[in-house]
């Protein structure tokens, strides 16, 4: 059977702008039939936190205010919708969450597991990856 | 003009992309096969992307017409 074709988007920047583009190529490339693994870690997790995400503490550049303001919907809409309408797996980064002594369940539900380099190598074999 | 007997018409128009090609796609996935859906757009980003990615999911992509301000996108289910 062909495998369909893979992309593994890595999250690090906690810029609004950042988030919002990875994750709507991931979300597009998701709804394409593609499989998609987005990984999160050091500074772009805390962004992923119901708090954060709840008091609307985001980090904005030029584009971001506007994002904001014309109410498009943010980076956690997007890969939501890529979860319920294709194949999009969202997982945190391991280290990050145990230096900051994070819980899961103090992130947004769409993260599907806390896993480390190793596993994100694994899932990610062959996948196109992009770090943003 | 275009002949063609639209079964579905999305009002997408005031969304950013990728909002009408999620639109789109969603309605797609319920529409029987051959039907043919139009989702007006008012983004002129989606009046491009829409297109390949229709030619890409392996659907068929009918007409593009630009109305004022905003652009009505037919697509034919076609698997």
């Amino acid at each position: 059977m062909e495998q369909t074709p893979k992309l593994a988007v890595v999250l690090l920047s906690s810029e609004l702008e950042k988030l919002h583009a990875g994750a709507l190529m991931g979300s597009v490339a998701s709804m394409s039939g593609m499989t998609v693994y987005m990984f999160v870690s050091m500074d772009a997790l805390e962004q992923f936190r119901k708090d954060v995400i709840t008091e609307k503490r985001f980090k904005t550049g030029v584009v971001g205010p506007m994002l904001l303001e014309k109410e498009v919907p943010l980076f956690y809409d997007l890969i939501r919708q890529g979860i319920e309408l294709g194949n999009l797996h969202l997982y945190a980064c391991a280290l990050a969450m145990d230096v900051m002594d994070w819980k899961k369940e103090e992130l947004i539900d769409e993260v599907e597991g806390i896993i480390g380099v190793n596993q994100f190598f694994g899932l990610a074999e062959g996948a196109q990856i992009m770090t943003i | 003009m275009s002949q063609v007997a639209v079964d579905k018409t999305i009002d997408a128009r005031g969304t950013y992309c990728p909002g009408p090609l999620m639109e789109l796609i969603k309605t797609l996935k319920t529409a029987p096969l051959q039907s043919v859906i139009e989702v007006w757009s008012s983004d002129s980003g989606s009046s491009t992307d829409i297109p390949v990615w229709v030619k890409k999911a392996g659907h068929e992509f009918v007409y593009s017409i630009e109305e004022k301000g905003y652009w009505r996108i037919a697509v034919r289910k076609a698997r």
